[in-house]
């Protein structure tokens, strides 16, 4: 398990972040929303050792998260960074040399990635004559260049066309599939419901959702039933045990049901009405979630 | 699956200082400033070379044709050349004919007729220039001298020889020391501002292209700053050392100086105090270029550093006509200014050892005091990758 544990951290009077806690599964993939400025890249910064937490720490398999340990994480830092000058081989050599490949199985690994990642034509050029597509390949294969056991991704999408998009996508599932946890952030929440097995949305510097997209659902948004029936009288449902009214117009109702109540009783009754021309789970997009959760304190957050 | 981690071992604190000194190297020497600046300096010291061997004191040298017998003439013609400084090489020729051809084709400078000995002509191009007419009319009278004394019966003659004492015998000699410690200063000046502005251009390259977040997740800040300065630093090394190979080779080749001994001394020493000089600069250069995050803002901020070495070489120049001046006697031991004072005397004047051991000395705390704060400003400034750095917040910003 990789496990960001109460996370605090403030400049001055600014509280960045206050108890940021998740925890990612080894071969998984953690979507990390939030606004800007809730606090990604800081959480990321601390894991990479490039800011300090006031208080928590970042474990990965129960052990803190130190120098040692990072050599094994792949990471691919918000401001892409590389030496402009240098040449796109030999830079991915020497980061795959920096994280404790020896200078064979860095050439073979760069040589390796370089062709995965289609940069075989650009191996022998310097890094600023790319494309800023390509960069940010070369910038990848720095982070994937060591078989890192854990990647840390900030925004590895932002930028990128959408072909960028799949082929970025396909690498992160190919380590996913070898085990890795992938943390990335991202605003692009269509990509992080798409990719990801479970999903933080961080706003204010607190963790205000954690879990999969489908407990996020049913958690922020109840459990949220659309039947529309053109012919029922007003308030038919009104008397259904264990269902609330949340919204009806000319027979388009919106119904909020309890844990516990059986949504096939409900379509019992809306048959009894006459025509029902839809029946389904209101299923918010991530965005809708996103929005409700980052808009105002939530329960937990006023309670805490 | 076999550990996908086998044969990665996180590398050792020296490991890392290895891999970062290797790069700077392998970037700087395919850099074109880094070769047109070495160029241009061995032109520099080459064409200097060059022009001491064109205009230089070298003696004069003549080469005379002799037509007839020159057993008795060659001796006498090299020796009274001697006196006047002046190499006299004697060619022997076959007859008129031969001689003049010589001339024409400029193979000789003269040819002495001498068939005839009473009636000797000098055959020359144009006019007997210089010393030759003097030296061949030398020779001649006093091989007739001696002719008509030996037919005189008179065999030996006693001439008083003039023996030459000499007030100031090393005049020569404490001019080229002088020289030597001028052109040392002048040099370790260049190659101090030189690998100095490199360190400084690094470690802004690193901040504004951020890989500097890249390369923290993998190290500590001072194993970016110690592979940094050790790989610039051993480049500096073997450019001081080519320096100094290409100058004394020069000077001994085409002996241009009377006290070799003590050019390949200050040749030496110069090497020895760029280490030191360097180590020190480079610190600061380093540290004050981690206050800024853009190639634009550096020189402002490098300024201060520059002048100082500006002032050490100045001090060092004046130091060369007065190497035991108090002025030199102090600034021997300030640190910083010491690098370019300490050879000069060393060089131009007597200095003990002790004296060098303690400025040496001196240099190593001050070089060690200099690591230890500005290893910490740098490791505080060096995240923040926006704006300019106040020098008290990156002693206050937290270290990585």
């Amino acid at each position: 398990m990789l496990e960001f544990d109460g996370l605090r951290k403030s400049y001055g009077e600014n509280q960045v972040l206050d108890g940021v806690t998740f925890a990612v599964r080894p071969g998984s993939m953690f979507g990390f929303c939030g606004s800007n400025g809730a606090g990604k890249t800081t959480t990321m910064r601390i894991a990479m050792g490039l800011a300090r937490a006031d208080d928590g720490e970042v474990r990965w398999h129960g052990r803190p998260l130190d120098q040692e340990l990072r050599a094994r994480v792949g990471y691919m830092p918000e401001e892409r960074g590389l030496y402009p000058k240098m040449r796109v081989g030999e830079q991915i050599t020497y980061f795959a040399r920096l994280h404790g490949l020896d200078a064979a199985a860095a050439a073979r690994a760069s040589a390796e990635w370089v062709d995965r990642l289609g940069l075989g034509p650009r191996r022998g050029e310097a890094v600023e004559k790319l494309s800023l597509g390509n960069q940010q390949r070369v910038q990848l294969a720095a982070a994937l260049v060591s078989r890192p056991e854990v990647l840390i991704l900030d925004e590895p999408f932002s930028g990128l066309d959408p072909i960028g998009v799949d082929s970025l996508a396909d690498a992160l599932l190919g380590q996913v599939r070898a085990g890795v946890p992938v943390v990335f952030s991202s605003h692009q929440l269509d990509l992080v419901e798409r990719l990801c097995d479970s999903v933080g949305i961080l706003a204010r510097g607190r963790m205000v959702a954690t879990g999969t997209v489908d407990e996020l659902r049913e958690r922020e948004a109840g459990r949220l039933l659309r039947v529309v029936v053109p012919d029922a009288a007003p308030s038919w449902a009104a008397a259904l045990p264990g269902v609330r009214v949340v919204s009806e117009q000319a027979g388009d109702t919106l119904l909020d049901l309890d844990p516990v109540t059986d949504d096939q009783a409900v379509l019992a009754a809306a048959l009894g009405t006459g025509r029902v021309t839809h029946f389904a789970w209101q299923r918010p997009t991530l965005v809708e979630l996103f929005r409700g959760a980052v808009a105002a304190p939530t329960q937990q957050e006023v309670a805490a | 699956m076999s550990d996908p981690r086998s044969g990665i071992r996180r590398p050792s604190s020296a490991g890392l200082v290895r891999l970062v000194a290797v790069r700077e190297i392998a970037a700087r020497i395919r850099d074109k400033n880094f070769l047109i600046s070495s160029a241009v300096i061995l032109v520099i010291l080459l064409g200097s070379i060059g022009l001491q061997v064109a205009f230089g004191s070298g003696e004069e040298a003549t080469r005379i044709g002799v037509v007839g017998d020159a057993t008795d003439l060659r001796p006498a013609l090299e020796a009274q050349g001697e006196p006047l400084g002046v190499e006299v090489t004697v060619v022997e020729l076959d007859d008129e004919a031969a001689a003049r051809t010589a001339i024409e084709d400029g193979e000789v400078d003269g040819a002495l007729l001498a068939g005839d000995t009473a009636d000797p002509e000098l055959l020359v191009e144009q006019s007997a220039g210089g010393s030759m007419q003097a030296v061949v009319q030398q020779a001649l009278g006093q091989l007739a001298l001696a002719d008509q004394l030996a037919a005189a019966g008179i065999t030996s003659l006693d001439v008083p020889e003039v023996a030459v004492t000499a007030l100031d015998p090393d005049a020569d000699e404490d001019g080229q020391r002088v020289a030597f410690a001028m052109i040392g200063a002048a040099v370790l000046y260049s190659l101090l501002v030189l690998f100095g502005q490199f360190v400084a251009q690094g470690v802004v390259e690193e901040k504004s292209s951020r890989v500097v977040e890249l390369l923290l997740a993998t190290m500590k800040p001072w194993h970016l700053l110690a592979g940094k300065i050790v790989g610039l630093g051993l480049l500096g090394l073997v450019q001081v050392v080519l320096i100094a190979v290409v100058g004394v080779g020069g000077a001994l080749a085409f002996d241009l100086v009377d006290i070799p001994g003590e050019l390949v001394g200050t040749a030496v020493t110069v090497v020895l105090w760029f280490v030191v000089g360097y180590a020190f600069y480079a610190v600061i250069f380093a540290v004050t270029a981690s206050l800024v995050s853009r190639q634009e803002d550096l020189n402002s901020v490098l300024t201060p550093t520059i002048l100082l070495l500006v002032v050490a070489v100045v001090i060092g120049l004046q130091a060369a006509a007065a190497p035991d001046g108090t002025l030199a006697l102090v600034t021997s031991y300030v640190p910083g200014v010491s690098p370019l004072v300490m050879p000069v005397r060393q060089a131009a004047g007597t200095v003990a050892v002790w004296e060098i051991a303690l400025s040496v000395l001196i240099m190593v705390a001050a070089i060690a005091l200099l690591l230890r704060l500005g290893g910490r400003m740098y490791a505080g400034a060096l995240l923040r990758t926006s704006g300019k750095t106040k020098i008290r917040e990156a002693l206050q910003a937290e270290r990585v």
